[in-house]
């Protein structure tokens, strides 16, 4: 493994994807260093979240490859779920575990992956709920919880088992508006404390603040790659330029 | 005879019906639980097969099994005793419907609850014994408590391959006494009384689980 390798969190290399004739991704290469901060936008349907889905193994896809760390992706089981370990997901539905406690998503997976005993378990989970600054809602059902309080945990979940990246599906799609925020101001934490993460959202704000590079997608392809402040003021693609305006009207 | 002497009289046969019950739930809970997680799990000829099983079973007539197991097997040199035909029979069958439950209550979870467990690392049997059964089971226990009453009212069947059961001592003392009808209501009321209970439980269960699905949904 030479020193650009070290530095990088995912590599992927010419993927393909179908959904039985539908090309879904075309020929997909992307590169994430460690700490960069990429957001994925474009128009529904353009393959954002089947992109972010293939990284952690969710998907399956064609051909080309996906390197987390230098392990390969789909190679075998094993290796899948080696790499599963590697990365933390946040999704658009929270998917909380509605029959666990707040504290016990955050643990299960803690104490069924990692092997921790409970209390180091309960301890660790603790110290990052405080950290999506809801410590006080941890002995609570996910369903007595907010829709922001609720991906909150998620994210929290994810944080517990010390991913190298985290992928954020869309991560306020599902929120009232006046919850957005709290969770932006989560993931923006997060980006601060140097967290490398790939992030499917329409949150353009968002976006401007917290990313180094915006991918922009449209019909399975990657159309336009460039920093926020680029893509935002003199996007390049007619496509880009048309699926900003639609945001801003 | 006294309402009282015919009610003594097939309380004689309650512990029967309770025993052919409890091991015949022996049998439907395992073989509900496997036959269902296999036929959700499995693909293709496999599924094929899980699901021939299961409907031998659920859609065989349970009495002509009771006479298939308890009178043709000895002639090939297989004899079971009638306890054993009875609580295999109806637990296998009562089994086949739960069967039936416990896919559907995994099929009808949300997708994303295997997913979040698949992104967190936990393996396959882990997120089905984790995460799916709890959720599963939970939604569907209003209809494992209805198999439940079924099954004590299917034993009555028993009676036809000599178990003493409370119906078999029903027959037994209206061949003596020649008092059908106040023979019969009193039994009738005696499987409602045993029944009855279990469906108060059942709708109290009900209750319970239906309006918490919305609130864990956060709707």
């Amino acid at each position: 493994m030479d020193q650009s390798d070290k530095d990088t969190v995912v590599r992927i290399d010419a993927l393909q994807k179908w959904y039985g004739a539908f090309h879904v991704l075309k020929d997909i290469s992307l590169t994430v260093p460690r700490g960069a901060r990429i957001v994925i936008c474009g128009p529904s349907g353009s393959g954002k979240s089947s992109l972010i889905r293939c990284v952690n193994g969710l998907e399956a896809y064609q051909q080309g490859t996906i390197d987390l760390e230098g392990v390969r992706l789909g190679e075998n089981a094993a290796q899948t779920t080696l790499a599963r370990r590697k990365t933390g997901m946040v999704f658009q539905s929270f998917n909380l575990f509605p029959h666990l406690t707040v504290l016990a998503n955050c643990t299960l997976a803690l104490r069924r992956v990692s092997g921790m005993a409970r209390g180091e378990a309960d301890e660790l989970a603790s110290q990052y709920l405080e950290k999506v600054r809801i410590p006080e809602q941890a002995h609570k059902y996910p369903g007595q919880l907010s829709g922001g309080q609720q991906q909150r945990v998620a994210i929290a979940r994810a944080l517990c088992m010390n991913p190298r990246l985290m992928l954020f599906d869309e991560p306020t799609s599902a929120l009232d508006p006046e919850m957005i925020k709290e969770v932006l101001d989560v993931i923006t934490g997060l980006a601060k404390d140097g967290m490398t993460m790939l992030c499917v959202t329409h949150e353009m704000g968002f976006a401007r603040e917290v990313a180094d590079e915006v991918v922009f997608m449209d019909h399975g392809s990657i159309v336009e790659k460039a920093p926020p402040d680029q893509f935002f003021s003199q996007p390049c693609h007619p496509r880009a330029r048309e699926f900003l305006n639609t945001l801003l009207h | 005879m006294t309402t009282l002497d015919i009610w003594l009289g097939i309380l004689q046969g309650c512990r029967v019906t309770a025993s052919v019950t409890l091991y015949a739930l022996l049998f439907a809970v395992p073989f509900g639980l496997a036959f269902g997680i296999a036929q959700y799990l499995t693909t293709g000829l496999l599924r094929f097969l899980v699901t021939c099983v299961i409907e031998f079973w659920r859609s065989s007539a349970v009495i002509i099994l009771l006479f298939v197991f308890y009178y043709a097997l000895p002639v090939v040199g297989v004899t079971l005793s009638a306890m054993t035909v009875a609580a295999m029979v109806l637990g296998l069958n009562t089994g086949g419907y739960a069967s039936q439950a416990v896919r559907a209550g995994l099929q009808t979870l949300d997708h994303g609850q295997k997913e979040a467990g698949q992104a967190l690392g936990l393996s396959r049997t882990a997120i089905l014994v984790l995460i799916e059964l709890p959720q599963a089971l939970l939604v569907m226990s209003p209809t494992f408590i209805n198999l439940l009453i079924q099954l004590i009212k299917a034993t009555s069947l028993v009676s036809l391959i000599t178990l003493t059961d409370m119906t078999f001592r029903a027959k037994e003392i209206s061949q003596v006494h020649y008092e059908p009808v106040p023979i019969y209501l009193s039994l009738l009321l005696a499987y409602f009384v045993l029944c009855y209970p279990i469906t108060l439980f059942g709708r109290w269960v009900a209750q319970r689980v239906t309006p918490g699905r919305e609130v864990r949904r956060g709707v």
